[in-house]
């Protein structure tokens, strides 16, 4: 943190004391400041605190709606469409009323300017022209609270409780619309099949388009889909392959926004070893065609444990043509282990294959990582290997930590459904780490987590998608998240990546899996009913518990050892998990899947928490959003005391993250987003070994490769933190 | 105009005489990007929020940045051609002048994607027509076609790092706001390369200064001061003209000063305008910062972080599992 003086010719100096500074400034300039050393070479976090306080006097006091009473304010919201009445309407009003009054006397208060300023502009619900605000933050979560809870007054007050205290926080589709009269989905996340016949392709960029109007983000595999130059009725040469399918794709997701709340967004997966991969990742490249540039549609590459084999070898990888793989085998070429087919397909002549080396696919994944972050990589044998559930994982989604099986779709020839198989949904929530271990109850957290995330499954049925609708009211899939690892361990003056990080990390969502698991058997137990499937699960056959059944699972270190004992946390014995086990065999699983840790993006900002399970990019972080522009953000208790543990993301490097994520992994039945930071003296090579550390470290998935290139010397902004940090 | 002949030895980059020519060069060319990168499209819904007379100073504002970087990727970058003291020098400039001229085509890609034809026409005319933007011009392009290569770099490196930023505000400005977010990353990757052009040819400058004669200093460094007050007094003129309306005249000459102050330590020298009266707003000048360590989502358009990746290849140790 030292600054270096002879770089400022004209440093920004307060010549105010702090008082007259709020008055003069305004909030966006105060915020900006804590990106600003002040004149002693100091961080002027106390800005922030000052820029919010201006914001609620300057802005939102002025712009909210003032009504005398809960009553007045509930009739006039209903009254003008902005409120469900069926959902306030399974309660009392003097109910209500002491619901409103337990939230508000939790005296809620943001931390951060980020997080004030992201709730108003993109949760509170405001009258239709956009000008004025109709919510505070409590109405918000009270208002999430009794939608979920739908006539149960306990479970409303639970909510509210968890939520309000942070350790609790909605994904941002279910905190956005839980409530409203005109709303999206609450679910966030969807997952499509596309299958290689022109129905379903077109089926497929109709559901995108469907789903991107109901909120989040649509994934869709390609795999299947036949290559460039594949025959079409068995006239060689005919098909375009799947780059025009992705330029479709993407069109639509531009055209469809959610309520203008945001754009819509979508990822395609294709497997490593199909024909167009090449093609497939040169779409990103900045130089790429017009015709062929995928400028925001997201993408991920598929890859089996043969591919990095065959690298290690520095031999030849085969593509296989999905007509004709579907052709041999009749099933769809996302749907066959290429691992376990390799050799097989490699020596059946009726398949046509071409070859590449499998080091360059790496090195130009690489390449392409640097250049634009993508590709995603999901290594598929890992996440089958550790899959419970019957059948076969061929995707992930736009984030990364989607992990499930589905079946495929058929068509008659009007195009209705001949048969309808099982798409991916999948709706998310967070726990604050620090506020979860701060609450003392683990147990209950993670037991009303659930609960709630299962009342989201409940409460969706996307009809115009009828195979995500089908799979949702099947599976009850939900995936339970967390955020503010690195903010707690910072905390607790414990730094990202030691070993001391790593045993909590191991311990941490060992406790969480347990409960989870255990209010998800709650729930079949008082539902009388199981997912579909659970029968061939290895929930059922109890293989799934034998790893905490088999062996102790405890701190390593006395600080973690410790930290659970303070906060009045138990850590689950090998009798609690043979218990357990006894009664998931008797009485079943509610949810087909648990959980899955996303990035987290905006509701940690809101949340006063880390992005999810890894560090902080900067301990200033710049933050660019469509709707708010350059916004400045403090780490959570960020202080001179917990400054030296807020090492960021790029300094502490790829091997530590991907160690503290495989601690975790090992716990959670779906994926991790994982992002991985370079310095940009990084090569391609930094990135290839990092990949390959991973997969040896059992992770599932990789997100976004992120790299920070720094000023040159003598081109930086003076006075800016975050040049320095 | 220089009569030197060209091509006298061929460029070997295994032989650096100057270590910042390739460090300048690498950063250059990972820097290197297009406007097609940046989704301006994104920002249409955000413009139409903006009231006609901010769309009009926004157009304006671009139209007048245009001017500064065709001149300075057709004229000026190549006026600093035949001084080149290394070979390697002289592929720098020649990445300089393209990337201004890719400059001068995003503005355009703003045009088309945001204005209508009739709007842009009558924008450009508009530059062509106001009288201390045309001043601006005429200085510049005085001084790069006078003879003397020390104050073409003088002329060179004002217009880098101090004349474009009176424009470059605006763009930040909305940003700030929460507008137009899409076209301020296309700003701020042009302004990454700016920093770099402004100190590149102010460090050439520096070199050649420092080997003249006391009298020959004295006169550069009159002749730069001079010659910033001369752009300066017309640049507070074309300021008031187009921020007056908006009531930002006297934050943008902070930034003015600012950044004249910056374009004087480029070239060696000392600050001109006193610290006070450089008090820009911090939310400007956050917003400024060339690093790439901006945190963006798939909602959030492409932000202004990549760069072209450094190849190498793997080796048999590195597969060892």
């Amino acid at each position: 943190m030292e600054r270096t003086p002879e770089l400022a010719p004209n440093e920004v100096i307060s010549r105010f004391d702090n008082g007259e500074l709020e008055n003069t400034l305004s909030y966006h300039e105060l915020n900006a400041m804590i990106n600003l050393w002040n004149a002693e070479g100091k961080m002027q976090l106390e800005k922030d605190k000052m820029a919010v306080h201006k914001y609620f006097l300057d802005h939102v006091n002025l712009n909210t709606v003032f009504f005398h009473s809960l009553r007045e304010r509930l009739d006039y919201l209903v009254e003008h469409d902005y409120y469900e009445p069926d959902v306030l309407a399974k309660y009392s009003f003097d109910f209500l009323e002491k619901i409103n009054e337990f939230a508000y006397s939790k005296k809620f208060r943001f931390e951060t300017f980020l997080g004030a300023f992201k709730f108003y502009t993109s949760y509170t619900l405001k009258t239709f022209d956009g000008t004025r605000y109709l919510e505070r933050f409590e109405d918000r979560v009270v208002m999430v609270a009794i939608a979920l809870a739908d006539g149960d007054e306990d479970f409303a007050l639970h909510l509210v409780e968890e939520m309000i205290s942070g350790r609790f926080q909605p994904a941002t589709p279910t905190f956005l619309n839980c409530g409203k009269k005109q709303r999206g989905e609450l679910v966030s996340c969807f997952l499509l099949r596309i299958e290689d016949n022109m129905e379903s392709i077109s089926r497929s960029i109709n559901s995108s388009l469907q789903l991107s109007k109901r909120g989040g983000g649509v994934a869709l595999s390609l795999s299947n889909i036949r290559e460039s130059g594949a025959p079409i009725k068995k006239i060689e040469g005919q098909s375009s392959g799947i780059i025009p399918v992705m330029k479709l794709l993407e069109d639509s997701f531009s055209y469809a926004n959610q309520l203008g709340a945001r754009q819509g967004a979508g990822a395609v997966y294709l497997n490593a070893h199909h024909p167009d991969i090449l093609k497939f990742l040169d779409t990103k490249r900045e130089n790429a065609d017009e015709k062929i540039r995928i400028k925001s549609l997201s993408i991920g590459v598929v890859v089996p444990d043969i591919t990095l084999e065959l690298a290690r070898e520095n031999e030849d990888m085969y593509l296989f043509s999905p007509y004709d793989v579907e052709n041999v085998y009749g099933i769809p070429f996302g749907d066959i282990s290429v691992t376990e087919k390799y050799q097989e397909m490699v020596d059946d002549p009726r398949i046509k294959k071409t070859k590449i080396k499998a080091r360059v696919l790496f090195e130009r994944i690489a390449e392409l990582q640097f250049e634009s972050g993508y590709p995603y990589i999901m290594y598929e044998d890992t996440v089958n290997n550790a899959n419970p559930i019957k059948g076969r994982i061929n995707m992930s989604n736009l984030c990364s930590e989607i992990l499930q099986v589905n079946t495929p779709t058929t068509y008659n020839e009007d195009l209705s459904y001949a048969e309808i198989g099982k798409d991916i949904s999948c709706n998310l929530g967070s726990l604050n780490i620090a506020k979860a271990m701060d609450g003392g109850n683990l147990a209950d957290t993670v037991e009303t987590s659930i609960r709630a995330l299962t009342a989201v499954s409940e409460m969706s049925d996307i009809q115009s998608v009828r195979s995500i609708a089908d799979g949702n009211a099947k599976t009850h899939a939900i995936g339970l998240g967390q955020m503010n690892l690195h903010g707690y361990l910072a905390r607790e003056h414990i730094h990202y990546g030691s070993e001391v990080a790593l045993d909590f990390t191991n311990i941490y969502f060992y406790t969480v899996v347990y409960h989870c698991i255990r209010a998800s058997n709650l729930l079949a137990t008082e539902k009388k009913e199981s997912f579909d499937g659970f029968e061939d699960s290895k929930y059922a056959t109890g293989e799934f518990f034998n790893k905490y059944t088999d062996q102790v699972w405890a701190p390593k270190t006395e600080k973690v050892a410790e930290l659970f004992a303070n906060a009045g946390i138990e850590i689950p014995t090998q009798e609690d998990w043979k218990k357990l086990s006894e009664l998931v065999q008797k009485n079943g699983l509610y949810n087909q899947n648990l959980q899955a840790v996303p990035p987290t993006g905006s509701i940690s900002y809101i949340n006063n928490s880390t992005s999810s399970i890894h560090p902080v990019a900067s301990k200033i972080e710049i933050r660019k959003e469509g709707k708010l522009g350059r916004v400045y953000y403090p780490a959570p208790y960020l202080s001179d005391e917990t400054s030296e543990y807020y090492e960021d993301a790029y300094e502490i490097g790829p091997d530590k993250i991907i160690d503290t994520y495989a601690e975790a992994t090992q716990h959670v039945d779906q994926g991790l987003s994982l992002t991985l930071f370079f310095k940009d003296t990084a090569t391609t090579r930094d990135v290839n070994r990092a990949q390959i550390y991973a997969w040896r470290k059992g992770i599932k998935t990789i997100y976004y490769i992120r790299i920070r290139q720094l000023a040159l010397a003598g081109t930086e902004v003076d006075e800016c933190v975050s040049c320095m940090l | 105009m220089n009569t030197k002949l060209a091509i006298t030895r061929p460029v070997n980059w295994n032989k650096i005489e100057d270590a910042i020519d390739l460090d300048v060069w690498n950063r250059l060319t990972s820097n290197f990007w297009l406007p097609e990168k940046v989704p301006l499209s994104n920002d249409i819904q955000s413009w139409e929020t903006l009231k006609p007379n901010e769309q009009l100073l926004t157009m304006r504002v671009f139209t007048g940045l245009t001017l500064l970087d065709t001149i300075q990727g057709t004229v000026g970058a190549a006026a600093l051609l035949p001084d080149a003291i290394t070979p390697h020098e002289e592929a720098v400039i020649t990445n300089i002048a393209f990337m201004e001229s890719v400059h001068a085509k995003s503005y355009s890609s703003v045009f088309s994607t945001l204005c209508s034809t009739d709007e842009i026409e009558q924008a450009f005319r508009w530059s062509e027509e106001n009288p201390y933007l045309q001043k601006k011009a005429e200085i510049v392009l005085g001084y790069y076609r006078g003879d003397d290569p020390l104050k073409r770099k003088v002329a060179s490196t004002l217009l880098e790092s101090f004349l474009f930023y009176s424009g470059f505000y605006l763009p930040m400005y909305w940003s700030s706001r929460a507008k137009l977010t899409n076209t301020a990353d296309l700003i701020r990757l042009i302004i990454r390369d700016e920093a770099i052009h402004g100190y590149y040819i102010g460090y050439k400058f520096q070199q050649t200064y420092n080997q003249e004669s006391q009298a020959r200093k004295d006169e550069i460094k009159q002749y730069a001061y001079d010659l910033l007050l001369e752009l300066y007094e017309n640049e507070i003129k074309y300021t008031a003209d187009l921020y007056d309306e908006l009531g930002l005249t006297s934050d943008v000459k902070k930034f003015l000063h600012y950044n004249a102050n910056k374009a004087l330590m480029n070239l060696g020298f000392e600050a001109l305008f006193p610290k006070d009266d450089c008090e820009v707003s911090a939310a400007i000048l956050s917003a400024l910062s060339p690093n790439a360590d901006e945190n963006h989502d798939f909602f959030s358009g492409s932000g202004s972080s990549y760069v072209m990746g450094k190849h190498e290849s793997t080796t048999d140790d590195d597969w060892d599992f």
